[in-house]
């Protein structure tokens, strides 16, 4: 018996069993030998470090006074919200009428060279949006292939605000088209799977292909269309490169602006955090988008979508509709880069670009493993337990893709040299010299990638684990496996496609990052992608080119490899 | 085929964690190095066949550096070449820079800033980044004004921000100074980059030292109603939008234009041959001269190297160098300029001392702003 | 009593309603119970609970004089010896026939795993699908090595969720005959889960119904038809 009742008066003991009984019924100590496992210490673990440096950064939010702020609310505010909400609706809605519709003719129709657009339409994503723009602008500009040819061979003066594309319908161009796979990928990835009863009942109640296009493909796929959409705008909202050359004002360039040019890191943050307020906003308004999504899932049997095969003048403009998107958004700004790399191969090319190689391909696969891994306890830890726990580890997740990359480098820098001088002591107590250790290292950089780029491997193996269920892993453990055990012979096994889809995305993500590299790297690094920035930020746009086809090749085969495993997937 | 394609991921898969061990054990290398001798490189990344005999002959020199150009670099093979000193690089974003060194403080890695602009190296010297260095060489090598009155900082380069004319739309006569700009006669005509590049704050500092806040406002309020459009692009597109006859000014920095004749692409070659340039300000205050300089860090732990290294880049042979590849004014008097920049002449320069440019940055930015300078 | 369930309740998530309220339930050594239900009458939870899929809000659960659960204690699913036959199976799709059955088998060295691979192989009639992948058998095949899968360990309880909903109607019957021969050679309890009145009367010892989340004897509502079977066993208790 409790000790304690023994003592109490015997109303006092009725309430404290009472109270006892209460506590039993939140389930507390009933769910604890559920908690009590490694999953969730590491993924406890996680959260906190992806935290620790927001938390820097919040912190300053709160405490300290910015003293341009009511500046910045008078003069650019205004300005920013325009350019950036017309950015997303302008963008958003492109990319979802050319990424859906492309995902959609790709499914339901066979037209000349489909196998290949299947894949082909998906390599934009290996051109960051940033050198993109640089080489629009080089094409399209006075000294482009196109005015000069016009020039030089017809003798026309052309009117330049017909060929002028920096400007913000110009960047909505760029980001359209070097966005939309995002779009593409995910819906048509749900068009194949699970549309085949729908859209056959749709054919067989006398739809025309219109019809069904409209009416019956664009709401049944309405999620995935979101979650696609939604990884846009992020970027979007994330970008620096482009709007920075093509001058338009947005959140990036302000922050950049208020932090550097006017040295007010404070009113630098109000604008991450009012940034970070727009993408929450877009965040929960796809949570409540999605809906009830989960049920839509895992039911009815997976059956292919059988293709019609189009003849005639539908086959050709469905050909030429995909050729025209994956023109414009691959190849002829790829021989654009081709062209120009000629120019400057000789001055450009040296040994030193294996070392760029090598040491692009060292961040990508350490970065990406270790955000796979991280993605994979996290997700199956939530998976797991429907707890407030696992819950704010899922959304913690995204908090690194929110916040532009930037102030991710200032807050995790800052972690890190506190620990740094954490060990000082340690270090002076054996008779050591102080030195800046894990602030140096390649540790810092890849855990910068990490908290940028979490959410790119955890929304892959969220879903993958979403669509396998928990049946597999119930089984094991009434075989008498534990979770740890089943985690490695069964769940893993289960979830291959994701891991390796979400490997690669992330992968390709931290070959083009730009921010966190250039600010994070230890002495005498130099990456692909920030070689194409140093010339490209000292406007020799002729001179990046090598760096970055370098990154579009490599990115592009990566790309391959993504699409041959989600055609694998389904089985 | 497509258990081909699987095949080679798993492939990469393992590769990945081979790579990922192998990342981890350079770090603990990197680590052990750091315990047994002073001078840390955090990682061998680019060069670690020769970091070991260099070491052992002439030590080592650590730079930020805010300057990306392909030629820096075999300035500093050379110095390598002579010294024996390893000289190892951090390039980046001169702020983000600043913004590092900061955080890092007394433990950090550095010995050396280089910076773009001088109002960059005024603030790392206000945040007690920097630290005084007293060489005769270097005070002999630069001119007062080019350097910090308590030798903080000293310029390398010099780049003077200039007017380039259409040659044959607009007449010489007429562009004189910053303020011609402004004139209705160039209503629609001028063309420059936005407020947030550094160069045009740097301006504007300028002649907020030089004419008090009012006059730079009225300034910066003229250039944004004749501007011929929003600002956009890099310094050679100011040219080639003038070039292709979207206005007929342009302000730029000499280099720039220095590098648009010397491109590989003819067309661009082109435009640069359209064009005059014009030394502003020659009877009043000058033409507005920016540096890219450098300072010694206050943690630096190799001083001695990074003075070598300091006095290194004011050397006639060094300057000659960064006169010649990047079309920029070198600030040592008995070098010459490239002959591409002889031709245009001799110009007076603005008489200030380059702090101001750093002091009145946030002014400048914010007067951008209230104008609607985008 | 080999199985006793006492006050168990439970909810799922935020749910305020339970989806078990105040269940008690003893079975003896050796019975095959059914729990007999509409979808959504918490038949399948009850069987999550017992197995510890689940964790009760409340009350108290003994197998063999063992406590698997109550205020104090939580004994993890995979410590507690219980067998169970999945709705769709959960055959692992990498792993072949002889594979999935091995999993279970731990603490057997090599010789005697394959042995026993073989046993429950003959048990269920399968005894040449040993190589066969998941995806290579038919519905009533997969449910027969699913079945193997879960004695293969030798459990104290066999658990089966809704066994032959996903067979056809004439493979049904066939498979429930040869399901009773099989649990009947092994004597092994069993309670299976089923909304099919004909499956129940066709295996079960003990039938027990549920609603409103709490167990009744089938006796005290069909009392005129099946009078004869219920009245043997009075176990049950009604809360």
């Amino acid at each position: 018996m409790n000790p304690l009742d023994t003592r109490l008066p015997d109303g006092l003991r009725i309430e404290l069993n009472d109270a006892l009984k209460d506590v039993s019924r939140l389930k507390l100590f009933r769910k604890l030998p559920g908690y009590m496992n490694i999953w969730s210490l590491f993924s406890l673990i996680i959260v906190i470090l992806i935290l620790l440096p927001n938390l820097t950064i919040l912190i300053n939010f709160f405490t300290q006074e910015a003293d341009n702020w009511a500046h910045i609310q008078e003069f650019i505010l205004p300005d920013l919200l325009k350019n950036t909400s017309l950015l997303i609706i302008f963008t958003g809605a492109l990319t979802i009428l050319i990424g859906t519709s492309l995902a959609w003719l790709v499914s339901a129709y066979d037209f000349p060279m489909k196998k290949f657009f299947k894949w082909g339409l998906i390599l934009p994503l290996a051109i960051p949006p940033y050198i993109a723009g640089y080489t629009y602008n080089g094409i399209l500009n006075y000294t482009g292939v196109i005015q000069s040819t016009l020039r030089n061979q017809l003798g026309w003066e052309v009117n330049q605000s017909y060929f002028d594309i920096l400007t913000l319908p110009g960047a909505v161009f760029i980001f359209t088209l070097f966005l939309f796979p995002y779009v593409y990928t995910i819906t048509r990835g749900f068009l194949m799977n699970q549309s085949a009863s729908l859209v056959e009942n749709a054919r067989l109640l006398g739809r025309n292909p219109w019809e069904i296009f409209f009416r019956v493909v664009l709401p049944i796929s309405r999620s995935a269309i979101v979650g696609g959409v939604s990884l846009v705008l992020l970027e979007v909202l994330n970008d620096y490169g482009v709007v920075q050359y093509f001058g338009i004002p947005t959140f990036s360039t302000a922050i950049f602006q208020t932090w550097f040019g006017m040295n007010d890191l404070n009113s630098a943050i109000k604008l991450s955090a009012t940034l970070m307020f727009i993408v929450f906003g877009i965040l929960i308004l796809e949570k409540v988008l999605r809906g009830r999504k989960k049920y839509s899932y895992s039911q009815a049997k997976v059956r292919p979508l059988a293709p019609i095969k189009l003849k005639g003048a539908k086959a050709w403009s469905a050909f030429s509709y995909s050729l025209i998107i994956f023109l414009l958004g691959f190849l002829i700004p790829f021989i654009q880069l081709v062209d120009w790399m000629f120019l400057t191969f000789d001055k450009i090319a040296s040994p030193q670009f294996m070392q760029l190689i090598w040491n692009s391909l060292l961040v990508s696969f350490t970065g990406a493993t270790a955000i796979i891994i991280f993605a994979v306890i996290i997700a199956n830890f939530s998976r797991m337990h429907q707890s407030i726990l696992s819950k704010s580890a899922a959304r913690v997740t995204i908090l690194g893709y929110s916040i532009p990359g930037a102030v991710i480098a200032v807050g995790i820098s800052t972690v890190f040299i506190q620990i740094d001088n954490l060990l000082f002591s340690f270090y002076e107590s054996i008779g050591m010299e102080p030195t800046l250790f894990l602030s140096t290292s390649l540790f810092m950089l890849v855990s910068a990638y990490v908290i940028r780029f979490l959410a790119i491997g955890y929304n892959s193996m969220e879903s993958g684990f979403e669509k396998v269920g928990n049946k597999f892993t119930e089984a094991s453990r009434m075989l008498g496996m534990n979770l740890t055990k089943t985690f490695f012979k069964v769940d893993l096994r289960m979830v291959k496609g994701p891991l390796i889809s979400g490997f690669i995305l992330a992968f390709i993500e931290i070959l083009k990052e730009l921010p966190l590299t250039l600010i994070l790297r230890p002495f005498n690094f130099d990456t692909l992608s920030t070689k194409a920035f140093q010339y490209a930020s000292d406007e020799q746009i002729h001179e990046a080119s090598l760096a970055s086809i370098i990154i579009v090749l490599i990115s592009g085969i990566a790309i391959y490899i993504f699409h041959q495993v989600l055609e694998k997937e389904p089985n | 085929m497509k258990n081909k394609w699987f095949l080679v991921s798993i492939m990469l898969i393992v590769s990945i964690f081979a790579l990922a061990a192998c990342g981890s054990s350079n770090d603990e290398g990197s680590s052990n190095e750091s315990e047994d001798t002073e001078e840390s490189t955090s990682d061998e990344g680019s060069s670690e066949e020769n970091a070991s005999q260099e070491s052992e002959t002439g030590g080592e020199v650590n730079l930020y550096t805010g300057r990306h150009y392909e030629t820096d670099q075999e300035l500093y093979d050379t110095f390598t070449e002579q010294t024996g000193i390893k000289v190892n690089v951090i390039k980046g974003d001169d702020d983000e820079l600043i913004a590092r060194l900061d955080r890092e403080g007394k433990a950090s890695e550095a010995d050396l800033l280089m910076t773009a602009d001088a109002g960059r190296l005024y603030r790392a010297k206000s945040q007690d980044l920097l630290q005084e260095v007293s060489s005769d060489v270097l005070n002999n090598n630069i001119p007062e004004k080019l350097r910090d009155q308590e030798g903080q900082w000293f310029g390398l380069t010099k780049r003077a921000r200039v007017i380039a004319y259409h040659k044959e739309r607009v007449d010489e006569e007429d562009i004189q100074t910053y303020m011609d700009l402004t004139k209705d006669q160039f209503q629609d005509k001028v063309l420059i980059r936005s407020s947030s590049n550094i160069y045009n704050q740097s301006l504007l500092a300028s002649m907020i030292a030089l004419e008090g806040e009012e006059k730079a406002k009225e300034w910066a309020q003229g250039i944004v109603d004749n501007m011929a459009r929003e600002p956009k692009g890099g310094d050679r597109d100011q040219a080639k939008a003038v070039a292709a006859g979207e206005g007929d000014v342009a302000v730029m920095n000499t280099y720039y234009l220095g590098k648009l004749l010397k491109s590989e692409d003819q067309e661009e070659v082109k435009v640069g041959e359209q064009l005059g340039v014009i030394f502003p300000n020659q009877d009043s205050t000058g033409t507005h001269v920016n540096i890219s300089g450098i300072g010694m860090t206050a943690s630096s732990k190799n001083k001695e190297n990074a003075q070598k290294f300091m006095e290194f880049l004011t050397t006639e042979e060094a300057q000659k160098q960064f006169a010649e590849a990047n079309y920029e004014y070198p600030v040592n008097p008995d070098v010459e300029p490239s002959e591409l920049l002889k031709s245009w002449g001799e110009f007076k320069e603005q008489d200030i001392n380059l702090s101001k440019l750093g002091e009145n940055n946030d002014k400048a930015v914010k007067i951008m702003n209230e104008v609607g300078w985008k | 009593m080999f199985i006793q369930i006492e006050d168990l309740c439970f909810s799922y998530g935020n749910s305020k309603n339970n989806t078990i309220q105040n269940f008690n339930l003893t079975i003896e050594q050796g019975e095959i119970i059914s729990i007999l239900g509409e979808s959504g009458s918490g038949k399948s939870t009850v069987l999550r609970l017992l197995c510890g899929l689940e964790t009760p809000s409340c009350g108290k659960i003994k197998i063999n004089d063992q406590v698997m659960t109550d205020d104090r204690r939580f004994i993890l699913p995979e410590k507690r010896g219980i067998g169970m036959v999945f709705q769709d199976y959960a055959l692992f799709p990498h792993m072949n026939v002889s594979e999935n059955i091995q999993f279970g088998l731990k603490g057997f060295g090599r010789k005697a795993k394959q042995k026993r691979v073989q046993e429950v192989l003959e048990l269920v009639n399968m005894e040449s699908y040993a190589k066969r992948y998941p995806h290579e058998l038919s519905g009533g095949q997969q449910q027969r090595i699913a079945l193997a899968r879960a004695l293969a360990p030798k459990p104290s309880l066999l658990l089966l969720d809704e066994p032959f909903s996903n067979l056809d109607a004439d493979l049904q019957i066939k498979i429930r005959n040869e399901l009773k021969e099989i649990i009947k050679q092994t004597g092994i309890t069993s309670i299976f889960v089923t909304h099919d009145r004909e499956d129940s009367r066709a295996i079960a010892d003990r039938i027990i119904t549920m609603r409103d989340g709490a167990a009744h004897d089938w006796n005290s509502i069909c009392t005129s038809r099946y009078d004869q079977k219920a009245n043997q066993k009075e176990t049950v208790t009604i809360t």
